[in-house]
């Protein structure tokens, strides 16, 4: 990819301490990705998501700008901490915090934990991670400070509009949430524009003990976008994560998600919604690793597909030897609108340990007609019945956001997704 | 209101109505009883609207209108209501939404004001006690881990709500026990009025113990074999359908 190999001097990041330790390190990434290059069909973990079409662009940087109204429109959740990017640069005014939490750039983070950036920026399996690192253009480092409960959720919005040829971003976001703690945090990228963009985004959480997180992650970009992340959720002793991504935007999204339950006690309990139209492509690999015992671990992923759209989950649950007493279930379900949408969905367990209860399954389906016929009889008319029903399988995921604002900023989306899906008898 | 004339309809290509023709006047209830695979439900499922059947010939009119055309939520805003022989369960739609969506779509259809949350509310807890249905059904998906008995106890419960001229239940009376039986006796008998009617199929005579049928149909092989008055019923339970065989 010529294009990055140009850009790459032009990262902002690129020798922000002026040490060369990180220049290095983003040019080892550089490196390591160019052993392999873009994965194409030929991947096995990447067969059913071929960005290979990524070769004959070319995206730069957007160029910085500070805005000082927000832009419209604007994906506002009520009652939260706002932390605003637009087009990849951080919107100081736009944005605010609580005395709970401290807000890093990657570059003081780097400065006060090298290690931590050193083993970020270390070879990875997935070569978007390695791009990312190589590329780093934006991000945040999120530290909720030991035994603080926030109560208003941290909504960071990666907003791009406005662009006059193709960007690209490659954020880089770090939550810790400290022990004992509790906090909300909204990952949400959101774009109105009609021109390409690509976005690129790695993001690492880690729970240190006793502390419970819910991570809501938006991926609402443009219809006219790519969007690969890559999120690893890292699980201490007895924490809680409630996790929700919710998928509507992007031509091609490729969500990778790792979880690892590191100590004793930790649960995780993850849900999904993908809504995918056209040609878009939404896929999602997952992995979680039960590293110890007593943990648990719960998936529910649903894919709504119409037109001619492509919904791909792949699931893995992997049950060490240390893991007994483990619970993890797993389940993805698709609804297909349409005879030209299409699902692919392979969960599968790993287990090397005896003492489990694992479950894991997977259903692809279309409406059913008896049920909207019920509902016709009733005098509820054709289109209604339909939204009602998609809306009945889709909201189900919804229950795992507790937030009532953040619920309902989705439930309007699924709402105005639904009204705005072609459903033709 | 209700004038089957001649009516004959095939699934998949297979005769299941072989010609019925039936009158039904206001303030009326009928009876159609018959054994399974007779085409009971056919006729239910045919006035409904359910399009898996194709009509070959003859005609419904409803209200002097053929109604062969319409679709199955235009004859339930006309006031064609059938219950179901087995209620469907709609997973992710809660039973109080969707009884207040199919209520507000038929207000709106005769030009009245939608019911908001607290009208409906009010409303349907009466109802709810004519059914003998406690309120935590409302809060449910539709029929989603109802028994046999509530399920049917829920489509009286729409039937009394949505208020129709015409109702046919589909044997709304099977699967159900003896109070149950009762209950549903009771809500149909509280909905019985002069300018209503109704049409009952069921297998069984006991039905018509709580409720007087002005008439009784035998439907046999997708025709009317016999009609007649209450007597009919009790002939049947006697002698079963053997005695109308030729």
């Amino acid at each position: 990819m010529k294009f990055l190999e140009k850009e790459i001097k032009n990262s902002p990041l690129f020798g922000f301490d002026k040490s060369d330790n990180v220049k290095s390190l983003q040019l080892d990434a550089f490196k390591e990705f160019n052993r392999y290059g873009l994965p194409d069909k030929s991947w096995e973990d990447w067969k059913y998501s071929d960005f290979s079409l990524l070769n004959s662009m070319s995206f730069r940087f957007g160029l910085r700008k500070n805005i000082s109204i927000l832009p419209y429109p604007f994906p506002e959740i009520k009652d939260s901490n706002q932390i605003v990017f637009f087009n990849g640069y951080y919107q100081k005014d736009l944005s605010s915090t609580s005395d709970k939490i401290s807000i890093e750039t990657i570059d003081q983070t780097y400065k006060e934990n090298p290690e931590l950036i050193h083993k970020i920026f270390s070879p990875k399996t997935n070569p978007f991670h390695n791009i990312n690192s190589a590329m780093i253009n934006t991000g945040l480092t999120i530290i909720i400070h030991d035994n603080e409960i926030i109560n208003e959720p941290i909504h960071i919005i990666n907003y791009t509009s406005d662009i006059d040829e193709p960007i690209m971003n490659h954020p880089l976001f770090i939550m810790k949430i400290g022990i004992g703690s509790e906090a909300s945090i909204v990952e949400h990228y959101y774009g109105s524009t009609n021109r390409e963009y690509w976005v690129n985004a790695v993001t690492k959480i880690e729970l240190q003990k006793n502390s419970s997180l819910n991570h809501i992650r938006l991926q609402e970009d443009a219809n006219s976008s790519y969007h690969i992340a890559d999120t690893e959720y890292i699980l201490e002793k007895d924490t809680q994560l409630s996790a929700f991504h919710y998928a509507s935007g992007a031509s091609s999204y490729r969500q990778n998600i790792n979880v690892n339950l590191n100590d004793i006690g930790a649960s995780s309990s993850m849900n999904g919604l993908c809504l995918s139209k056209v040609k878009q492509k939404h896929d999602h690999f997952i992995t979680v690793n039960h590293l110890k015992e007593k943990c648990t671990s719960n998936q529910l992923f649903k894919y709504v597909l119409s037109d001619a759209a492509l919904g791909i989950f792949n699931g893995r649950v992997i049950v060490k030897k240390d893991a007994q007493q483990t619970d993890a279930k797993q389940s993805t379900r698709n609804l297909l609108l349409n005879d030209k949408a299409a699902a692919h969905s392979n969960p599968q367990l790993e287990i090397y340990a005896d003492d489990v209860k694992c479950s894991h399954g997977s259903t692809t389906g279309q409406l059913d007609n008896n049920a909207i016929f019920y509902m016709r009889s009733r005098g509820i008319d054709f289109k209604t019945a339909h939204l009602l029903l998609v809306n009945g399988f889709a909201a189900e995921t919804l229950k795992i956001i507790s937030n009532k604002n953040i619920n309902k900023y989705v439930n309007d989306q699924l709402s105005y997704w639904l009204e705005n899906t072609g459903i033709t008898k | 209101m209700l004038e089957i004339k001649n009516l004959k309809a095939t699934i998949k290509g297979k005769e299941i109505l072989k010609g019925i023709n039936l009158n039904v006047n206001n303030g009326e209830i009928h009876a159609v009883m018959g054994r399974n695979g007779s085409g009971k439900s056919t006729l239910a499922n045919i006035i409904a609207g359910r399009d898996s059947y194709d009509v070959t010939s003859g005609d419904i009119l409803y209200n002097n209108k053929s109604i062969l055309n319409d679709t199955p939520e235009d004859r339930a805003l006309e006031g064609i209501f059938m219950s179901f022989q087995y209620p469907v369960t709609i997973p992710g739609v809660n039973n109080t939404y969707f009884l207040k969506a199919a209520l507000n779509a038929k207000r709106k259809h005769q030009g009245k004001a939608e019911l908001d949350a607290v009208e409906f509310l009010d409303l349907i807890r009466k109802k709810l006690q004519i059914v003998g249905m406690e309120e935590k059904y409302l809060h449910r998906a539709v029929n989603d881990g109802f028994s046999g008995g509530e399920k049917k106890r829920n489509e009286i419960l729409q039937m009394i709500t949505l208020e129709p001229t015409l109702a046919i239940l589909d044997e709304t009376d099977s699967g159900l026990d003896i109070d149950a039986l009762k209950i549903v006796a009771e809500g149909v008998n509280n909905y019985r009025q002069d300018d209503r009617a109704i049409v009952i199929i069921t297998h069984y005579q006991r039905i018509l113990r709580h409720l007087q049928a002005d008439h009784v149909h035998v439907l046999i092989d997708g025709k009317i074999a016999k009609s007649g008055g209450e007597e009919l019923a009790e002939t049947l339970e006697e002698k079963g359908y053997g005695w109308l065989d030729n």
